[in-house]
């Protein structure tokens, strides 16, 4: 049941050390908004939080840092529409700037925030499959100051991060990529606007034709976004051609775990994995 | 004909300028002094339960809370949302048996979301609060979401009025065999060369209206109950809230607002009878419910969805000789329009091709589903889906080309209508087909896809539909118009046709210019006020233009008449010897002799004795033109639908290329609307062939309710729209126009459905027609 | 109840408002401001009824926006594109294209449109399509609708004074 009447809550300071504060203080009860595009919706839906901390109102959390040869680090309030908009995301982070530019619709795009997308950690989330597989961390501040999690080690199960309940995850950040890396993401979905029935991205550490290193990330087919170590081991060392791919597709089905919902089947979920996989990494292939 | 100077013409809608500033006033915008706020509280965790407790006290104590109102508080009178009782006779009713079975709140809930009892406060965020403070109890009663289940003998019945939860099925007495149709099917269907059968499932779809449903009502100090309604009906709504609170008519009065979408979904009443309920609790106050969006769906009628079985035979011709249907819908959890749509299903049917023989069957079980009413379409889509794809596998057993074989075999003027009896009196069917098929490049394209190879699949498909323009002769047909002139000699057009945002105000307007011979200026519609309009069935059935356009052009034909007979006097030549133009009326042999339209009215109303003679001046009596009209014929329009798509074999995605809809319009009074109503049923008809089914889980809870999970078609998966008007005017309609209102929905069902078996080669039997299905089929 | 003093424009015309701190700028808009040209069509972001831009060619949707959160912002709604009487390029191509059916989603829809062309003055029909995703329509199919951005996207170009003096130029 909805409604158009959000639960009375009260909005905790802007201040990030008081905010971590009373983040402790209030365990359980307060939640942290970016966006509002996840958050306001359940709200809607009847979710109660007693105290919210928006982090539209800390300054300082929208940026878009590339260090070179480290680091490329995304603030907590950057929007999806920045990222998408971002040149250095667009040529060196493709996976990224794929799953932010396709994700929802404009006024969400305007709103919601890469890190916002992690931390909702649904398991068809776009940015979560793009972040696996360019192998982020997760910048988290709390009251014994910052710690960052590798994404590997971010979702525990579904809607469940690695978050304390007193941190604030400030920044996404992904390893410095070189010339020979490619990464692309794709989504399949009813309409053009959806959340995915299935996602998928890679990343490939490309020498010549042949791939030294991969990550290979499949969303929407078990409790969190996944990596495919299998599919990874295949295509390890090897040239990527049809042989691999084909073989790339068939372990894919062997490793995911689908459900029924509204956007799909099972059943199709696992037979048409292994073709997205492929797809995927044929089109981040195209980009070396 | 002569020539028309404003009908035909592509002039900017009467609305548009409202619309685009956001000045346009919707239910919801209302803003009155002291104006409280009403919720309806529903219950969201069953489909089927009956109330064992309902405590309100903690409610009414909310700060901000004026009353709640349970099942004992309001009239125990219940209604039928639906309003086809109003439009047959006494004893067409009894013998359809249609019945009232919705009450105001209910203690039996039939399906999610059944209104529980009702909150009216000062905010709507005091009627929220306290809607949390309601206690309720149930007993949970087993869930019925399909009629194969509710039909068991054990089934809990949903009114003692319907044994075994059937709904409905066509009478015997007016049906032999329940059935509808001609010949003997079982005969003929022996002496078929070739027989295709199936069963088809048909889905749920919801209209999907952006304005979701809001009321504003109030119980005044005169006594009267007053509603604010985006209602498509006004007249038949003020009738039902009449008979429902046991008020004489004349103290009922609808104002009808600013329609944001209809499609159906405010075909009769939504929440109409809650609003009332609650403005009479709380006299002199007015009382807004504004529906969420998630109420909209789960609270509102949809389409009919169900199974649908069918059988044709073919000669080696391809003459169809025989077909067999059966549709039984899944009713939801109330009766509403439960006659309706199981007939109208078998006449479009019966209406398309020259069957030999036909037999249609059609009935309606209760389910634990929230309760279908009509939807854009009333049937036609349901019937598309089957009908269309079935022609197409006879004829690819048969080896005659799709196009062809629709051209052979339709009806055609002159031929029985989707009322047997009834004669099509215009038909332009073969043209559209002929005309579309040329256009899309069908011939090449069917050559050349059906050598494919690789896994992207390119597919091309037709399909037809014949609707209807008003409901005549199944129901009541009636549109009561009253023209009054000003005295300035502009005109006062009074009516209560609706305008859905179809354009249909526009057309009115201009058949109304164009028949006084007046400038669209000098024209005014006034709608939407219950105590100023006389008669009208409203908004449905494809019937605006073409029964309430006739009924402005009689209306104002009565004001020309009278206009010329004050002429003839005032020229002193009889009236037959005169024309007008420009506002004059002149001698038609001595032009030079004329009199000014104004000249008239301006006598008729400000009329003062000459002092001289103590006579009139002229001709007094302010002129009043007036049109009772029941339409003379029903001319239903024809159409072929073409669509091109691709489908990825390897994950049974399907991309929309083309849709093309060539229409038998007869004339298109104001052709940009024409051509929105038919875009936009394209884009309902796609979408209940690929992406739109309500889905509920097992305890009757539906899924997706919202539209992140119910999937409409957004503008980039909208293919390239094109429309061919085929413009023969129709003998009946007013300046030869046929309707488009509802049409536009239907052949891009039967035609995306067999684009996709022509690229694929496997026909899909259930809709929506999902990537998932496809490869299921494909892998089959 | 928690409010905060909250300061905004809409519509170039300066607001100071208490406002509770649950409350969406949807319904202060509407409820509050009687601005009733911001609709309400889904209350979940869905529908792009609500859309609004912000700090001038923005679009962002009022129902999952809290009001309090707008200190300082500037926010355009549909009645405040219409200048001296005279409809915006965009308006007046809705209304020319026959665009405009049922109306409710066109406050939104036209937002957006403004939106779409500020981004990018000649967009590709693709642009038009894929930018106008978030706010839906059930009565157009869509196709008049991009009909009306294209015709506003060329009435825009011509009117532009950089346009007219290169044109001047050639």
């Amino acid at each position: 049941m909805s409604s158009r009447i959000l639960p009375e809550f009260e909005l905790l300071p802007h201040d990030i050390d008081e905010a971590v504060k009373m983040l402790g203080l209030h365990q359980g009860k307060a939640s942290i908004m970016a966006g509002g595009t996840d958050l306001l919706v359940m709200m809607g839906d009847g979710f109660r939080a007693d105290y919210v901390l928006s982090l539209g109102n800390i300054p300082d959390l929208a940026y878009i840092i590339e260090e070179s040869g480290k680091w490329l680090r995304i603030g907590a309030m950057t929007t999806l529409a920045e990222v998408a908009e971002s040149k250095v995301v667009q040529e060196k982070y493709t996976a990224l700037w794929q799953s932010a530019a396709q994700n929802g619709s404009p006024q969400t795009r305007n709103m919601g925030t890469v890190v916002g997308n992690l931390l909702r950690a649904s398991p068809s989330g776009d940015c979560c499959c793009a972040v696996l597989a360019l192998d982020g961390w997760v910048v988290l501040e709390g009251p014994q100051g910052r710690r960052e999690v590798a994404i590997d080690d971010f979702w525990l199960e579904y809607r469940a991060t690695a978050r304390r309940p007193d941190e604030i995850a400030v920044e996404v950040k992904l390893p410095d990529v070189k010339g020979n890396t490619t990464s692309a993401f794709r989504a399949m979905t009813r309409t053009t606007l959806d959340l995915a029935k299935l996602n998928a991205a890679v990343r490939l550490d490309m020498s010549g034709k042949q791939c030294e290193n991969a990550r290979v990330a499949i969303g929407a087919v078990a409790p969190t976004t996944i990596r495919v170590r299998k599919a990874e081991e295949l295509i390890r060392g090897k040239e990527i051609n049809e042989e691999t791919l084909e073989e790339v597709g068939k372990v894919v089905s062997t490793e995911v775990s689908p459900i029924d919902d509204v956007r799909s089947t099972a059943e199709y979920r696992r037979t048409i994995s292994g073709v997205l996989v492929k797809r995927v990494i044929e089109e981040a292939c195209k980009g070396v | 004909m002569s020539e028309l100077s404003i009908v035909g013409k592509r002039i900017p809608k009467i609305d548009a300028r409202e619309k685009v500033t956001g000045r346009a006033v919707y239910a919801a915008d209302i803003r009155m002094p002291g104006m409280l706020y009403g919720k309806v509280v529903r219950c969201w965790n069953y489909a089927h339960a009956t109330v064992t407790k309902l405590d309100l006290s903690e409610a009414a104590k909310v700060p901000g809370v004026i009353k709640v109102l349970g099942p004992q508080d309001v009239t125990s009178n219940t209604y039928n949302s639906g309003v086809l009782d109003l439009m047959v006779s006494d004893e067409m009713r009894k013998m359809l048996g249609d019945i009232e079975d919705q009450p105001i709140f209910t203690d039996h809930v039939k399906h999610q979301a059944d209104g529980i009892c009702g909150i009216i406060a000062e905010t709507e965020e005091a009627a929220e609060r306290a809607a949390e403070k309601i206690i309720v109890e149930y007993e949970p009663l087993p869930v019925y979401l399909t009629a194969e289940e509710s039909m068991k003998p054990d089934a809990v019945q949903f009114t003692p009025l319907k044994p075994g939860n059937k709904a409905f099925e066509l009478p015997e007495p007016a049906f032999p065999g329940n059935a509808y149709g001609w010949g003997d099917v079982d005969e003929a269907m022996k002496k078929a060369d070739v027989v295709v059968e199936d069963a088809f499932y048909v889905p749920k779809q919801k209209q999907c209206q952006m304005e979701p449903h809001a009321y504003v009502a109030l119980y005044d100090d005169r006594g009267r109950l007053n509603c604010w309604t985006s209602t498509q009906m006004p007249k038949l709504v003020q009738t039902k809230l009449a008979r429902l609170f046991e008020l004489p008519m004349s103290r009922v009065k609808v104002n009808q607002t600013t329609v944001g979408g209809g499609f159906g979904a405010r075909l009769g009443m939504v929440a109409e009878p809650q609003a009332c309920a609650m403005a009479m609790a709380v006299p002199g106050k007015p009382v807004m419910i504004q529906y969420l969006r998630e109420e909209d769906w789960v609270a509102s009628e949809s389409r009919h969805p169900g199974m649908y079985w069918m059988k044709m035979g073919f000669k080696k011709d391809g003459m169809p000789v025989a077909v067999d249907a059966h549709f039984t819908s899944y009713k939801g959890g109330y009766y509403t329009q439960g006659s309706g749509v199981a007939f109208t299903t078998g006449a479009w049917l019966a209406g398309m091709y020259k069957y030999g023989a036909l037999r249609y069957r059609g009935d309606s079980y209760y389910t634990n589903q929230v309760p279908c009413g009509a939807y854009r379409g009333y049937g036609n889509p349901q019937t598309n889906f089957p009908l269309e794809q079935l022609i197409d596998r006879a004829c690819n057993e048969l080896g005659i080309d799709p196009v062809d074989w629709r051209i052979k075999w339709h009806k055609d003027v002159g031929d029985d209508g989707w009322c047997i009896g009834f004669k099509y009196p215009s038909c332009a069917l073969t043209e559209c087909l002929e005309r579309g098929a040329q256009a899309i490049g069908w011939k090449e394209k069917r050559a050349k896809y059906s050598t494919q190879t690789g896994s992207k699949r390119r597919g091309i498909g037709v399909a037809c539909m014949n609707h209807t323009s008003g409901a005549m002769p199944m129901l009541l047909e009636h549109t009561v118009v009253s023209v009054r002139l000003n005295e300035d000699a502009s005109a006062e057009v009074i009516l209560s046709c609706s305008d859905l945002g179809c354009g249909a105000h526009t057309a009115l307007t201009q058949i109304a210019a164009e028949t006084l011979g007046f400038p669209l200026e000098d024209v005014h519609l006034l709608t939407g006020n219950s105590d100023a309009s006389g008669f009208d069935i409203g908004a449905h059935a494809s019937r605006t233009t073409y029964v309430g356009g006739g009924a402005v052009k009689q209306a104002c034909e009565d004001v020309k008449r009278q206009l010329f007979e004050r002429a003839s006097k005032h020229l002193g030549t009889p009236a037959d010897q005169l024309e007008m133009k420009d506002k004059r009326i002149f001698i038609k042999n001595d032009p030079q002799q004329s009199v000014d339209i104004k000249t008239i009215t301006t006598l008729g109303v400000i009329n003062l004795p000459d002092p001289a003679t103590g006579q009139p001046v002229g001709e007094p009596g302010q002129i009043l033109g007036y049109a009772s009209y029941f339409p003379p014929h029903n001319s239903p329009p024809f159409s072929a639908c073409f669509v091109e798509l691709e489908v990825d074999t390897e994950t049974g995605e399907v991309k929309l290329l083309e849709c093309l809809t060539a229409y038998d319009i007869g004339r298109a009074i104001h052709p940009p609307s024409v051509e929105g109503q038919l875009d936009g049923g394209v884009h309902h008809g796609l979408g209940n062939v690929l992406t739109e089914e309500t889905y509920y889980d097992k305890k009757g809870l539906c899924l997706n309710s919202n539209f992140t999970d119910y999937k409409l078609l957004g503008p980039s998966d909208m293919p390239k729209l094109t429309n061919i008007l085929v413009e023969q005017p129709d003998p009946y309609g007013p300046y030869g126009a046929k309707s488009c209102g509802e049409e536009g929905i239907v052949p891009p069902i039967g035609a995306a459905a067999n684009a996709v078996y022509n690229a694929i080669g496997v026909q899909i039997k259930e809709a929506p027609i999902t990537p998932e299905k496809i490869l299921k089929a494909i892998k089959k | 109840m928690k409010t905060h003093s909250t300061t905004f424009f809409v519509n170039n015309k300066e607001y100071t408002l208490d406002i509770p701190v649950h409350r969406t700028l949807l319904q202060v808009l509407r409820d509050d401001l009687s601005m009733t040209d911001v609709k309400y069509g889904c209350g979940a972001g869905e529908c792009g009824a609500c859309t609004v831009l912000v700090d001038g060619d923005r679009p962002i949707l009022s129902c999952l926006t809290l009001a309090v959160l707008m200190n300082g912002r500037k926010i355009t709604t549909v009645a405040g594109l219409e200048k001296e009487g005279e409809l915006h390029p965009v308006q007046e191509a809705f209304v020319e294209e026959g665009a405009i059916q049922c109306g409710y989603c066109t406050p939104g829809m036209v937002l957006k449109s403004v939106s779409i062309l500020e981004k990018n003055p000649s967009p590709t029909e693709k642009d038009i399509r894929r930018g106008l995703e978030g706010n839906i329509c059930r009565c157009t199919g869509y196709e008049k609708i991009v009909k009306a951005v294209q015709r506003a996207s060329i009435a825009l170009a011509a009117s532009s004074p950089v346009k007219q003096k290169e044109g001047g130029k050639v």
